[in-house]
């Protein structure tokens, strides 16, 4: 008997009993959708780190306030300098000043929350206020009218570049050019002098593009009322002298913060650098994708177990058949294999349905979560064997018990 | 008998023992016999007789705890199991007591069945003359539950002689149906038996065995009794009788016995 015969008969028998085959094929795809929406979310995730590193430019060096590595050790607590606001504009002059030869440019960066306000639309942004460093340093740019100049900085004047999320709040139109308007900031007028180029995507959820960029300063005094700065970026001359600039700006700040040893636990600063960023968004990735892998795994688990389950009640129930095929002339063999296809049509049907619900999870999960999740072919072909290999797995044992079935016995069952 | 044809069985002492509750049950206890190709042997006795454990035995679905079985001069004893399903798919053809169709399957699907197992090809051809030659040509899309009782056993009985078998078994092939209908199924093998093909049929009704023409009785796993038939009754005829108007079917039977 081919293969083919032993399909026919097996989709038969599934027809008989569809909505037994449909419950049992619909664990299986749950299964197999779980697993392709958390390898999509894994892999978009992924790829949403290395692009975001990778639009902050190269070269690059953000100095945060805090310590490098959160520890309630004695010293840490200790530590007079653990307030807010250690960094200063002045540190990230000095870094730009004393370090000519490997530093590029300084970006200071002082961020909050502002309402914003436009004829009447409101809506909740973040501020951000910087230098005209800032554009260069995070490999920005500006796609209508311009950034603000070192003189306007200076000036504390009251002028502001756009992110394209902040426009679309304010206009509903993510493409609007609001340059040589006034915007309402915290109920404070400031001139539109430029629109960004939209970044797409950013880190943890926050969006890049919802933001007002404002002279550091103004941002400081008139805005935020803070004498300090958040963070500031680095932008090294070349790669190779990242681990140098990333030394003297180390030693310079404790220093500058008249900080003790031991470091780096007394540290009241942290300088970071792509690679770490990098591997540390990776590393929680890894972990979020081993975790949910294991629970699609389960799942898994779970959906051949109930084919077992299924296919052990059919050979019951199907005993007296079994027993009519076997005087008929059926060998054992073709028993086998017949409850054996039966098994793995669920599972395999079970799995392509699997694919299409993960595919279509994924792109709703993208279109209307703002999840980045990116459906890989190979995770497609892997779900896709699993299921078939759960099938095959879990469909053996019912398989050869009724294979096994003395004829007499199985003819003779009630 | 057509003796120059030769044997198609050979049962020397066999001897078949179950284990009922502990207790040691002889179902077989040293039988003999021979059948001949073209006979037509109808095997009587009580419940409990012996004669449903010989009928396993002489269709390759059991094995004797002793003793030795031919058919067809094959000893049964040295084939493995998949050598035994391919006798009982080419050799042989089973009609059981209870029809057993396989369910929510079309008459021509469960004819098409020993074909598939016995991986032939133009297997709805096949299966379609087997259905006519029952009379049922016009029955072939039905499952077992759109048919009647005679119907489905002669759906079974087109699945057993579809692929062309030597040896016809029936266990009580007309324990569950009407007279009418019993004698319709009479009337096949009977036919089947003048083109050449040897039936065994276990029955517990002398009228029903008086069809055959060797008549072998059992009693407690032996064989007590073994004749031909002396005054056998022709399907044929008795359908016409049944047909006629006046008489009940069960007065015609008591006659024609």
């Amino acid at each position: 008997m081919g293969i083919l015969e032993y399909f026919r008969l097996a989709i038969r028998a599934l027809k008989s009993n569809k909505m037994r085959t449909a419950l049992t094929m619909l664990g299986i795809s749950i299964g197999v959708a779980v697993t392709i929406l958390v390898v999509a979310i894994g892999e978009g995730a992924t790829k949403s780190v290395a692009d975001q590193v990778n639009g902050m430019g190269t070269n690059l060096l953000t100095v945060h306030q805090g310590p490098r590595e959160m520890r309630l050790t004695a010293a840490a607590r200790t530590a007079p300098t653990q307030s807010q606001n250690t960094l200063t504009l002045d540190d990230a002059d000095m870094v730009m000043k004393l370090y000519p030869d490997t530093i590029a440019a300084v970006a200071p960066q002082v961020r909050g929350s502002i309402q914003i306000r436009l004829f009447g639309a409101n809506a909740t942004s973040s501020v951000l206020g910087t230098t005209p460093s800032y554009l260069a340093v995070n490999n920005q740019s500006v796609r209508k009218g311009r950034f603000f100049t070192s003189m306007e900085n200076e000036s504390n004047l009251k002028v502001c570049v756009l992110g394209s999320t902040a426009a679309e709040n304010l206009t509903g139109n993510a493409n609007a050019d609001l340059t040589g308007q006034n915007i309402s900031v915290n109920r404070d007028d400031y001139l539109v002098v430029g629109m960004l180029t939209t970044k797409g995507t950013g880190q943890g959820g926050q969006d890049p593009d919802d933001v007002v960029i404002i002279p550091v300063s103004t941002a400081m005094q008139r805005v935020l009322g803070v004498t300090g700065i958040s963070d500031f970026s680095i932008s090294c001359v070349s790669p190779e002298l990242m681990t140098l600039a990333q030394q003297e700006v180390t030693s310079l700040l404790r220093q500058r913060h008249h900080l003790q040893p031991p470091f780096p636990q007394n540290d009241d600063f942290r300088v970071a650098n792509q690679t770490d960023l990098l591997a540390r968004s990776e590393s929680v990735t890894k972990t979020m994708t081993t975790l949910l892998t294991a629970v699609a795994v389960i799942s898994l688990i779970v959906g051949g177990i109930g084919i077992m389950n299924v296919m052990l009640m059919s050979v019951k129930e199907r005993t007296r058949e079994i027993g009519i095929r076997k005087a008929i002339g059926a060998r054992s063999r073709d028993i086998l294999m017949q409850f054996l296809t039966e098994a793995s049509i669920i599972s395999i049907l079970g799995g392509l349905q699997g694919v299409l619900l993960g595919v279509v999870g994924a792109l709703l999960l993208a279109s209307f979560g703002g999840w980045n999740a990116i459906v890989s072919p190979t995770a497609l072909v892997i779900a896709l064997v699993v299921s078939a290999s759960v099938g095959i797995f879990f469909g053996i044992h019912p398989a050869q018990k009724a294979a096994s079935m003395h004829p007499i016995d199985a003819l003779r069952y009630e | 008998m057509d003796a120059k044809e030769g044997l198609l069985l050979r049962l020397r002492d066999i001897l078949k023992i179950y284990i009922m509750g502990g207790q040691e049950v002889r179902a077989l206890d040293g039988v003999d016999l021979d059948v001949n190709v073209g006979e037509f042997v109808s095997i009587m006795g009580p419940s409990g007789s012996g004669k449903s454990t010989m009928m396993n035995m002489i269709g390759c679905l059991d094995v004797p705890t002793s003793g030795s079985y031919q058919i067809d001069g094959a000893e049964v004893s040295d084939l493995d199991d998949d050598e035994l399903a391919s006798i009982r798919n080419r050799k042989i053809g089973f009609v059981f007591q209870g029809f057993n169709l396989i369910a929510r399957t079309s008459a021509l699907e469960n004819v098409e069945l020993p074909l598939l197992y016995g991986r032939q090809k133009d297997r709805r051809a096949a299966a379609t003359a087997a259905l006519v030659r029952v009379g049922l040509g016009d029955r072939l899309d039905h499952t077992s539950s759109e048919l009647s009782g005679g119907q489905q056993q002669r759906v079974a009985i087109a699945r057993a002689i579809v692929s062309k078998p030597r040896l016809i078994l029936a266990d009580e092939p007309t324990g569950n149906i009407s007279t009418l209908q019993s004698e319709e199924i009479m009337q096949i093998f009977q036919e089947l038996n003048d083109d050449g093909v040897t039936i065994v049929m276990v029955t517990h009704e002398l009228d029903i065995a008086k069809h055959g023409k060797r008549c072998v009785d059992m009693r407690d796993g032996k064989i007590v009794d073994d004749q031909p038939v002396a005054d056998r009754l022709l399907a044929k005829e008795m359908i016409e009788e049944l047909k006629k108007p006046r008489p009940t079917s069960k007065q015609v039977v008591a006659v024609g016995a």
